[in-house]
């Protein structure tokens, strides 16, 4: 179970406050989505949970399976299941895709005290993985995400995420620069990963993505806090108001 | 009023100790000669400092506190097993080795005595036959006033002379093996010289390694000269990776490149104290292209520099330099890259680029690009940058559940990569990259 309590968070080099107290729940086995407006502070959510320390957490908690994960460092955070996608998946020059996979599988296995995956079981892996999101393992020889497209990368983030298999997965806005086609694919790989054993944040500016990936609550995240909370429905009715009561004009 | 300037200890010593051993290195009269001139021509220059505009960034005379005695005449004991070790990843590739111990050719050790297209001798072979051959390689045909290439004149004890049979297709590749080992600090001059036959295809890589165990205080002075036929095709690697503590690097690249030759050169420089690589491109014919690429790796008080001048006396050539440094603690890289188009040199394509990775914030890259272009109808380019780890990019790493360490490794070796996968031979490109990991895992 995740839970997030009273976190307060600004800029850890100036004096901004993003998160103004964030209260949230989520029992493993459930599905959760955040929407709000642009700038509402949904991707600094997704970093904080992930580790990055540009953030700085100035009052409250973040509670995984019992434990306060604040004090740990992002590979730590990722050995106990945390996974973020990123909104925006970074580019690493010279470093080949599936270099990069390996060492991540098994620096992880190291650490949940599995046997390291040999090359061809590892091959074994990636090739039904990748062949399930559509992604040409050739690709992966190339460096991570160097001259791939917004949609290649959104899916190259949820191969990741199939092969490290998190139980905190952390979505930040994948469906954005998709089309239908990869949406639904995307979408798939993602359901297949839902389970009784792990939690999902799925965090999105449209209700597009809620119809494949069928959410258990919904937030709406405005000014730094959670305004709302309710069912799928909710996700539909702010599809036809818009965010223009939390400070946004509709999309 | 003239300044006599005082001549620091190493310069004395230098001075001196050639007096003592002039009659122990190899060569009749001629060589003889050269060599003398050399030693008055190092008496008259000094070590090089930093008032002279070439070595602004690195002061010999100050940084070289002494002279090592000359290691003419080592014999020290040396099995194939030992050489082995001390050669590390290059142990592995299937190559002809021609090895030197402390400066001495070791014929015992070496297996490149039949080399199909491939003639190898011992310099110091050839230097005591005299004659006009002797004198000719007692001239290094580079710059006249370098007080480095003077000393190696000067105190050169041996090396390679190899000539590549015009056409040949050289097998394997050429491994020159220098290995610094003993108890005995000593400063070991060598010289290579080696010319490749028209359309002929070779591939050398000079290795400065030690053995485990030897006196951490070594100094090499070493110097190529490399003549490319026409239309031949040349991979030329230069490894530096002593690993020692108290190391001084001193080695000097004499190019020519013939029409339509392709030349690549790579220079790896680890393990040592204090570097200083210089390199002379000089393109005699056209159509001929270079492809030249470093990767320097640097830590504690480590001081190093790649200094190169390129000469584009013809038209219509192509030339390409990539340097690339890891620079950690107080270490200090240098690089500095003259590119000459002259004026008839129309239509050359000349684009340089160096990049410096700064591990800590007391580490220091100093570039200095330098282009003199007097022809109009040319593509010029250069490029120099200085960063550090991509902080969003260890974040990233981490993320997906890979420690610090590891990222920071991962990062730092696709960095210098880029520069080594110019090589273009997977197994040297490999040997190499083992070279660098293995200077990473000591941190
Ligand atoms: N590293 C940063 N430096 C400065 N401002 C930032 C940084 N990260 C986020 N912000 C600011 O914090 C606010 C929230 O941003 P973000 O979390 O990206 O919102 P969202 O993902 O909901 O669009 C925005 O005003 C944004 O400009
Ligand atoms: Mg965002």
């Amino acid at each position: 179970m995740l839970e997030i309590k009273n976190l307060h968070v600004k800029i850890a080099e100036e004096n901004k406050p993003i998160l103004k107290g964030i209260d949230l729940t989520i029992p493993k086995g459930e599905v959760h989505a955040i929407m709000g407006p642009n700038g509402s502070g949904k991707s600094t959510l997704a970093y904080i949970l992930a580790g990055r320390d540009d953030y700085e957490v100035t009052e409250g908690d973040i509670i995984w399976n019992g434990e306060s994960i604040l004090e740990m460092d992002p590979d730590e955070r990722a050995a106990s299941g945390v996974f973020l996608a990123f909104q925006y998946p970074m580019e690493i020059p010279g470093v080949a895709g599936l270099t990069f996979l390996r060492t991540a599988v098994n620096a992880l296995r190291r650490k949940r005290d599995q046997d390291e995956l040999t090359t061809p079981e590892f091959m074994k892996l990636v090739k039904s993985k990748a062949g399930e999101l559509n992604i040409d393992v050739e690709m992966l020889k190339r460096p991570v995400n160097v001259g791939f497209s917004g949609g290649e990368k959104k899916r190259s983030e949820i191969l990741q995420m199939a092969l490290l298999e998190p139980t905190l997965c952390v979505l930040d806005e994948t469906d954005s620069g998709l089309d239908i086609d990869a949406l639904r694919v995307v979408s798939e790989g993602v359901n297949a990963l839902r389970s009784p054993d792990r939690a999902m944040l799925v965090i999105t500016h449209y209700q597009r993505l809620l119809n494949h990936i069928v959410p258990d609550k919904v937030h709406v995240l405005a000014h730094g806090r959670i305004q709302r909370s309710g069912g799928k429905e909710l996700a539909l009715e702010l599809e036809k108001s818009g965010y223009a009561e939390y400070g946004e004009e509709a999309a | 009023m003239s300044i006599a300037v005082m001549k620091t200890k190493a310069e004395l010593s230098f001075a001196e100790s050639f007096d003592t051993i002039r009659d122990q290195l190899p060569g009749g009269a001629g060589v003889s000669a050269a060599r003398q001139a050399a030693a008055d021509k190092f008496a008259q220059l000094g070590l090089p400092h930093r008032r002279i505009e070439e070595w602004k960034y690195t002061d010999l005379r100050n940084a070289m506190k002494e002279a090592l005695p000359s290691s003419v005449g080592d014999e020290t004991a040396l099995t194939i097993a030992d050489v082995i070790v001390a050669l590390g990843p290059l142990a592995h590739l299937d190559a002809s080795r021609v090895v030197f111990v402390n400066g001495a050719y070791r014929e015992e050790l070496s297996s490149a005595s039949d080399v199909a297209g491939v003639e190898i001798e011992s310099l110091a072979a050839v230097l005591s036959e005299g004659g006009e051959r002797a004198t000719g390689l007692a001239n290094p045909a580079g710059p006249d006033n370098d007080a480095v290439l003077a000393l190696n004149t000067a105190y050169m004890t041996d090396g390679s002379v190899v000539s590549v049979k015009e056409a040949a297709a050289v097998e394997k590749p050429l491994l020159l093996v220098h290995v610094r080992a003993g108890m005995e600090p000593g400063f070991t001059a060598v010289r290579n010289v080696i010319e490749v036959g028209g359309k002929a295809s070779v591939q050398i890589i000079e290795a400065f390694v030690s053995l485990p165990g030897a006196v951490e205080a070594g100094q090499v002075n070493t110097a190529t000269r490399i003549s490319v036929g026409e239309e031949a095709k040349v991979l030329h690697v230069s490894c530096a990776a002593d690993g020692q503590a108290n190391v001084t690097h001193l080695s000097n690249w004499i190019v020519n490149i013939a029409a339509g030759a392709d030349y690549g050169g790579f220079q790896l420089t680890q393990g040592v104290a204090l570097a200083r690589n210089q390199i002379f491109v000089a393109f005699s014919g056209e159509g001929a292209k270079l492809d030249l690429s470093g990767v320097f790796l640097g830590r504690n008080n480590d001081h190093i520099d790649t200094t190169l001048v390129v000469d584009h006396a013809v038209p219509s050539c192509e030339s390409r330099e990539l340097f690339k440094g890891v620079l950690d603690d107080n270490a200090r890289g240098v690089f500095q890259g003259k590119i000459i188009v002259q004026p008839i040199a129309q239509k050359t394509d000349g684009k340089q680029m160096s990049q410096g990775l700064l591990l800590s914030p007391n580490a220091e890259f100093d570039s200095k690009p330098e282009l003199e272009i007097f022809a109009d109808d040319v593509v010029c380019g250069h490029g120099a940058t200085c960063a550090q780890l991509d902080e969003d990019l260890m974040f990233y790493c981490q993320s997906r559940g890979i420690p610090a360490d590891v990222a920071k490794v991962l990062l730092i070796e696709s960095f210098i990569g880029e520069a080594v996968e110019n090589i273009g031979d997977e197994d040297i490109v490999e040997a190499i990259m083992g070279f660098a990991r293995g200077w990473l895992a000591q941190a």
